[in-house]
């Protein structure tokens, strides 16, 4: 295979991931929602992606279609989230993944069934090449994680942002000091729920084609580990993670081909996973970057000289 | 402009087999400080509680200005005027002093997502002002050195200070605080109770729990006095310590 085809390819993925990634760090790292559903919002993203451009519906549209069902299905857990406890709440939405997974793959009608779809690729020119191809994939998926990224750093560095921290460290607290916690919630359920959902359109439209087991709960644990590893709370760290994860993942996939070993590859791919979720919350629970505070214009201008303080009460 | 702020009409609330408040009346008008004494698990925090919106009361109704709140959730209290110091500090401990303060900050512009997103100049502007308001709140407080600092660094006492800066930094028009001077140092605890006597005579009514007695008769315009769930006295404070009554609840003796 083409070794810088290879690296584009990875490249996308990374992309693709990353925009996961930092909507669960919206709703974890900083309000707190432990989403472990997040399958099911990528899985809702690229099917409705694939069954839209498959009646000729133009890329965008596709994309941004995706992203509307995938925050309404945001909106829809953000009600239980808002009484059950944060442990049951994960269940609940784990579940739901695994539901919608099972669904379309018994659904034959809807989406192909377990043989899913082809989706046509979104820019194509005649004759062009795999790494042109690449690169066109490289640009919009870069494109969408730049306009998530602005979106969830510009809030996460304006009152906003104090907000729905205050709501991760203390709801109750929170209330009182008037934020009203279950909208703040659900719009942060919508929100990241939306970025996943194109990111779900965009990893079908890449790969041309959309099937039930691309939407294994692996990926939510996938996408946590990323977040965790990287830094919860901290934007860059978790593109960090991302980037580190996804090479992880293909190193070992390479790996498997040269060592032989007594177990099944992917299975032994699946522990070191879990292994690297454990000593990271033990050893690390901050992650590599750590959670970086509010920052508004003001704060900063203040923080870089903190003597302007003093002097104003001279 | 109606006298009475915050009405308390036979409010009742019990956990399990406990009456914690039962069929308690009061009134807190504008403006003054408002004490509320009473032995350990008397149901001061359960009545503070209640009014918050934190508790449904199983019975009777509570107003404010007049309107009826008793199912008003605790952020549509603070809407109308209210805000609380916790009796055990529930701050934001990994955020800033100073972030801890400006997230109680009144008609903020910059929390709405549409106005945080796309409305920058808007709530950059007003943060200024904002700032410079926590900073002289911290001042009072003593903790205007520590604004940079985590809250999850403060000590105990610091805590109850802060806890007590944000329910300022809310501006309310009745602020409850839930024994305020608890493990704060006599010098401090006696020159913050002077501050809040200034502060309510601009009209903002403080309701307070407190078990420093001699402080908060000091302070106090008027006290209400619970034993065991039930209004048992209200008064002046020179009153409340005349009665008898008042001393053998604490101690014990029927
Ligand atoms: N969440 C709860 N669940 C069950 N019982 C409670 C709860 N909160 C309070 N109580 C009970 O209600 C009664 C009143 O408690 P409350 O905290 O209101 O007392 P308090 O007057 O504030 O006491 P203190 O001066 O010690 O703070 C106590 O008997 C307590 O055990
Ligand atoms: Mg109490």
């Amino acid at each position: 295979m083409d070794p810088l085809l290879y690296v584009l390819d990875l490249v996308v993925f990374i992309g693709i991931f990353s925009i996961v990634a930092i909507s669960l760090n919206l709703e974890f790292g900083f309000t707190g929602l432990a989403n472990f559903g997040k399958v099911a919002f990528f899985l809702i993203g690229a099917y409705t992606y694939a069954l839209l451009s498959n009646i000729g519906v133009p890329f965008f549209f596709c994309l941004m279609a995706g992203a509307v069902i995938a925050a309404a299905f945001g909106l829809l857990i953000s009600l239980p989230a808002l009484r059950l406890r944060a442990d049951y709440l994960s269940i609940a939405v784990l579940a739901f993944g695994e539901i919608l997974r099972l669904f379309v793959k018994s659904e034959d009608w809807l989406a192909g069934g377990d043989w899913g779809l082809t989706v046509a690729p979104a820019i194509s020119v005649a004759g062009v090449s795999h790494r042109t191809d690449a690169f066109i994939n490289i640009a919009l998926v870069y494109f969408c994680l730049a306009i998530c990224f602005l979106v969830i750093h510009y809030l996460a560095n304006a009152p906003y942002g104090r907000a729905i921290r205050a709501i991760r460290e203390d709801e109750v607290a929170a209330e009182a000091l008037g934020k009203n916690v279950s909208k703040y919630k659900a719009q942060v359920l919508m929100l990241g729920s939306a970025m996943t959902g194109i990111a779900g359109g965009l990893y079908v439209q890449y790969l041309h084609c959309v099937l039930p087991n691309m939407f294994m709960p692996m990926i939510t644990f996938t996408v946590w580990i990323m977040v965790l590893l990287g830094g919860p709370g901290n934007s860059w760290g978790v593109l960090l993670g991302a980037g580190l994860v996804e090479i992880f993942d293909r190193g070992t996939n390479i790996l498997k081909d040269y060592i032989s070993i007594p177990i099944d590859p992917s299975n032994l791919q699946y522990i070191l996973f879990g292994t690297l979720i454990i000593l990271i919350l033990l050893y690390r629970p901050q992650g590599l970057l750590k959670e970086s505070t509010v920052r508004t214009k003001v704060q900063r201008l203040i923080y870089n000289g903190r003597h302007t303080i003093k002097n104003r009460r001279n | 402009m109606e006298d009475t702020l915050l009405r308390i009409e036979e409010i009742s609330k019990h956990f399990g087999g406990v009456y914690a408040v039962n069929e308690v009346n009061l009134n807190v008008d504008h403006g003054g400080i408002w004490g509320l004494v009473g032995p350990n698990g008397s149901g001061k925090s359960t009545l503070f509680n209640t009014i918050l919106g934190l508790h449904k009361p199983d019975h009777g109704d509570i107003y404010f200005e007049d309107k009826c709140v008793t199912n008003l959730a605790p952020h549509q209290m603070y809407d109308l005027g209210l805000a609380n110091a916790f009796q055990v500090p529930r701050l934001f401990y990994s955020m800033t002093v100073l972030d801890n303060m400006l997230v109680a900050a009144r008609r903020q512009q910059g929390d709405k997502l549409f106005n945080g997103l796309f409305l920058r100049r808007r709530w950059q502007e007003q943060e200024k002002g904002l700032i410079s308001e926590a900073l002289d709140i911290l001042d009072i407080v003593g903790l205007d050195e520590l604004s940079f600092t985590p809250a999850k660094e403060l000590s105990g006492g610091q805590r109850k200070l802060l806890e007590l800066g944000r329910g300022l930094m809310a501006k309310p028009k009745l602020l409850l605080l839930d024994e305020p001077a608890a493990g704060i140092n006599p010098v401090l605890g006696k020159r913050i109770f002077e501050k809040l006597r200034d502060l309510s005579k601009n009209g903002i009514a403080f309701f307070i729990v407190e078990h420093r007695l001699e402080l908060l008769f000091e302070f106090a315009s008027w006290v209400y006095v619970m034993d065991k769930g039930k209004l048992v006295l209200a008064g002046e404070p020179k009153t409340i310590t005349d009665n008898p009554l008042f001393y053998s609840i604490y101690l014990g003796d029927e």
